[in-house]
């Protein structure tokens, strides 16, 4: 107890309560600017933090880390263009709602869900760690690749209507994925000789062009009026009332991005498309999603929050970071001495409560500075369309190029952008493309370390261990319950196609 | 059509902002993304090293193809006084024997080696396994999986010699970094893994011997390979700093010195004790000659087992 109370303490400074405020803030701006993401905040605060001592500079790492995931919904309700990968997902409601005009609730629900699924996962963070952690270690390669195939299923999901096209499209990012060094042998792949291509694309750059460059063209060719339109922006939370009934979507939400979150190698953006997959079949609301459902937004933004609490789990348990985010935040904690591992715990304890607290903190700061952060995208997209249009363009084109330094990436946001543009008028949707992207690494590294580590020998996967077998059946029954659903509308289709054949009057 | 008109006045400012700005600094590349191990010994090394030259610096991340796109970033400014390279042993000696790359281990001035920490060859505590010859024994009736922070790296190579020239019997698993194959480690997916001490301590592994020519301060019980009756092997994970070709003598030997000042400073010494890197200082001409052998040793290692394309 005296540790908690000590290490509240720590947190309770003004050096660092100033460090949440302002990275929570500077972390929304940054999330909530198309192609500027949590890596960027991240390598743009980490060079300010070497003065500062540990709790404060975590504090600053770890406001500009929540405060992008949950900034990155602001963007996508408002202009249809996710300010980051994981609010992809949040399009697909978001943006529908907005052009309903019900763009106030859309931004009250994406900025509660993400406050609950923050402080959701914090509180698992701080009770169950140890135990996650354990179970973390149990997801090996084939483990992975199970979960995995289950989340490539969401393509199925998302892309409800064309399946056709959207798996063209999941295909098409698979495939884009697969360009570079092999990831077993290391040998170049679809590189054409060209030296350039030999580090892959990566996903930043295509997801900026796919969404923000598409967009801009979409608006620059669109004739009609309404598409320039950018909605009057406030921000309307939900009431108790209409949280209650939706607070089973919001558990299930948190619970799918705490526990994406804690394992190695998936990320925020797989947990947000998994977790609206999961809306998609057991909402009672599920036949709205995609037209304009709060739920779409609540399994969006509260599993892609709660990522930001469990992605801590392996890296302060364990030592282990799940993601490119955490790994920098081992580093800073290298820098200031704390050396992340397994004894982490043990001997800092009160380093780590204090980290608890903060995490608290700043999902507290990110609700309370969501109305002015959202007061200034309000301000800047008042600006005559042409700033906004060539603003969104230029961050875009320095968000592609400051992750890598690579300036392959700026051809291929642009390219992608293209790309996308005409994908978009022929109907196909973009985000298996980006599900496609996300998910093929994981997928085809785990497939094969899993064929490496089992010699060869793919059937012994379904029985690798209790939770590859789980998992396995958990892929055969979606199938089954997709399957079926189908079959079931196509039957009642065919009724009543039949019903109202019958009932028509003869004429002649 | 207008509004076209601003976005590209927009954009066309940004170019001439960052033109502006890039003039007349020195930029140090490091050849991974911010906040890795290697850019945070660079970052703490960049303003000491930048006093000492008296110019301004910005650490300049060019991340990707296993650090070489970085790497040939700075190769390929041949004679710009204002580039220098923070870089890994992976880029300099082992890349340029796997892939064609545009440059070499004589594509550059050599300025300085800064640290250098040895290999240990370890198992998981949880293990049963307490030396070498158990692990080699135990090896015969089912191989081991190692593992890697990813393929032709130094953990790779390092385990595929020690698999070459001795009777063990281990097969490789490659990761996508050391975090993810401490995690294969801790769930039993892969056994062995060669790595450094940092990993060694903070993820409680037991050293089994050590890749070095003499045994280490602080695990002087941890036999080297040589003791174990392998052919002499010499795995350590260092880095140093490259300039492009065709400086001018006077702006290398200005590099060279105030490297030397900047490894040897209070400030950058207490930053390497807490990252636990070695601080292991070697001047232009025996940097040089050092990372050729090395580059020569990795390429028999790599044909030895089989790993050149």
């Amino acid at each position: 107890m005296d540790v908690i109370l000590a290490a509240a303490g720590d947190a309770f400074t003004w050096q660092a309560l100033l460090a949440i405020v302002i990275g929570t803030w500077a972390g929304i701006i940054i999330g909530g600017l198309p192609g500027l993401g949590s890596v960027v905040g991240l390598t743009i605060f980490l060079p300010f933090t070497f003065g500062m001592d540990v709790i404060t500079s975590m504090a600053l790492l770890i406001g500009v880390y929540c405060g992008s995931v949950y900034g990155g919904s602001i963007t996508a309700i408002l202009i249809n263009t996710p300010g980051t990968p994981q609010s992809a997902a949040t399009t697909f409601d978001g943006y529908p709602m907005t052009q309903q005009g019900r763009v106030d609730e859309a931004l009250g629900w994406a900025t509660f869900a993400s406050f609950f699924g923050g402080v959701f996962s914090c509180v698992l963070l701080i009770f169950c760690a140890p135990q996650l952690a354990k179970f973390a270690v149990n997801f090996g390669s084939i483990e992975v690749f199970a979960l995995v195939c289950l989340a490539m299923l969401c393509i199925v999901g998302i892309s409800r209507g064309s399946l056709l096209k959207g798996l063209v499209c999941g295909m098409m990012g698979f495939f884009f994925s697969t360009v570079g060094s092999d990831p077993i042998t290391g040998a170049d792949r679809f590189t054409f000789g060209s030296y350039a291509l030999s580090s892959g694309l990566d996903l930043i750059p295509v997801v900026v062009g796919a969404f923000a460059l598409s967009e801009v063209f979409v608006r620059f060719s669109a004739r009609d009026e309404e598409a320039t339109i950018i909605p009057e922006a406030r921000l309307h939370f939900p009431g108790l009332r209409e949280i209650g009934r939706r607070l089973i979507e919001l558990v299930r939400g948190s619970f799918i991005g705490s526990f994406v979150g804690a394992l190695p190698g998936t990320g925020a953006a797989a947990a947000a498309f998994i977790s609206y997959a999961a809306a998609q079949k057991l909402s009672p609301r599920r036949a709205n999603l995609g037209k304009g459902e709060p739920d779409g937004i609540i399994a969006s933004e509260s599993s892609n929050n709660a990522v930001t609490g469990s992605a801590f789990i392996p890296t302060l348990a364990l030592g282990i970071p799940g993601d490119v985010v955490t790994a920098m935040m081992m580093g800073a904690m290298v820098i200031h001495g704390i050396t992340p591992g397994v004894r982490l715990m043990q001997d800092q304890a009160q380093t780590v409560y204090a980290l608890f607290v903060v995490l608290i903190i700043v999902n507290v700061a990110m609700l309370v500075l969501s109305k002015p952060s959202i007061g200034l995208f309000r301000y800047l997209f008042k600006l005559p369309l042409g700033f906004v249009m060539g603003g969104i363009v230029m961050f875009s084109f320095i968000g592609a190029v400051s992750v890598r330094g690579n300036p392959l990436d700026l051809v291929v946001a642009a390219l992608t952008g293209i790309l996308a543009y005409v994908l978009r008028r022929g109907g196909y949707p973009l985000a298996p493309l980006v599900i496609g992207m996300v998910l093929g690494p994981a997928l085809e590294s785990s497939l094969r370390r899993g064929l490496l580590i089992s010699r060869g020998d793919f059937l012994s996967f379904f029985t690798h261990s209790a939770i590859a077998t789980t998992l396995f059946v958990l892929i055969g029954l979606f199938l089954i319950w997709t399957v079926t659903e189908g079959v079931l509308e196509w039957r009642a289709r065919v009724a009543t196609r039949r019903e109202a054949a019958s009932a028509q009057p003869v004429s002649e | 059509m207008k509004s076209l008109r601003y976005s590209l006045a927009a954009l066309a400012l940004i170019g001439t902002s960052h033109a502006a700005v890039a003039a007349d600094n020195l930029e140090i590349i490091v050849p991974f993304a911010a906040g890795g191990a290697t850019d945070i010994i660079a970052r703490s090394f960049e303003p000491t090293f930048s006093q000492q030259l008296g110019v301004t610096s910005v650490v300049r991340n060019v991340a990707g193809a296993s650090a070489t796109v970085g790497t040939a970033e700075v190769a390929n400014s041949e004679g710009n006084p204002n580039i220098i390279g923070y870089e890994p042993a992976g880029a300099l000696s082992i890349q340029p024997s796997l892939k064609k790359l545009p440059y070499g281990p004589d594509s550059f001035t050599y300025v300085c080696r800064t640290v250098s920490n040895p290999m240990f060859l370890m198992v998981s505590k949880s293990s049963d396994i307490t030396s070498f010859q158990q692990l080699v024994e135990k090896s015969q009736d089912q191989p081991f999986l190692y593992g890697s922070s990813g393929p032709g790296t130094l953990p790779h190579l390092a385990m595929a010699a020690t698999v070459v020239n001795s009777d063990l019997k281990a097969e490789h698993v490659p990761y996508s970094g050391s975090g993810p194959a401490m995690n294969a480690l801790a769930g039993n997916e892969i056994q062995i893994m060669a790595d450094t001490e940092t990993i060694l301590e903070n993820y409680d592994l037991r050293p089994l011997a050590v890749f070095a020519d003499h045994r280490v301060a602080g695990y002087e019980d941890v036999p080297t390979i040589e003791e174990l009756g392998l052919p002499a092997l010499d795995f350590s994970v260092w880095q140093g700093v490259v300039a492009p070709k065709g400086i001018s003598d006077e702006r290398a030997k200005q590099y060279a010195e105030a490297c030397k000042a900047t490894v040897e400073s209070d400030k950058f010494k207490a930053f390497a004790d807490k990252a636990k890197a070695n601080i292991a200082y070697l001047g232009p001409d025996d940097f040089k000659a050092f990372v050729q052998k090395r580059f020569e040793a990795n390429k028999q290692v790599l044909e030895d087992a089989g790993l050149m394309p």
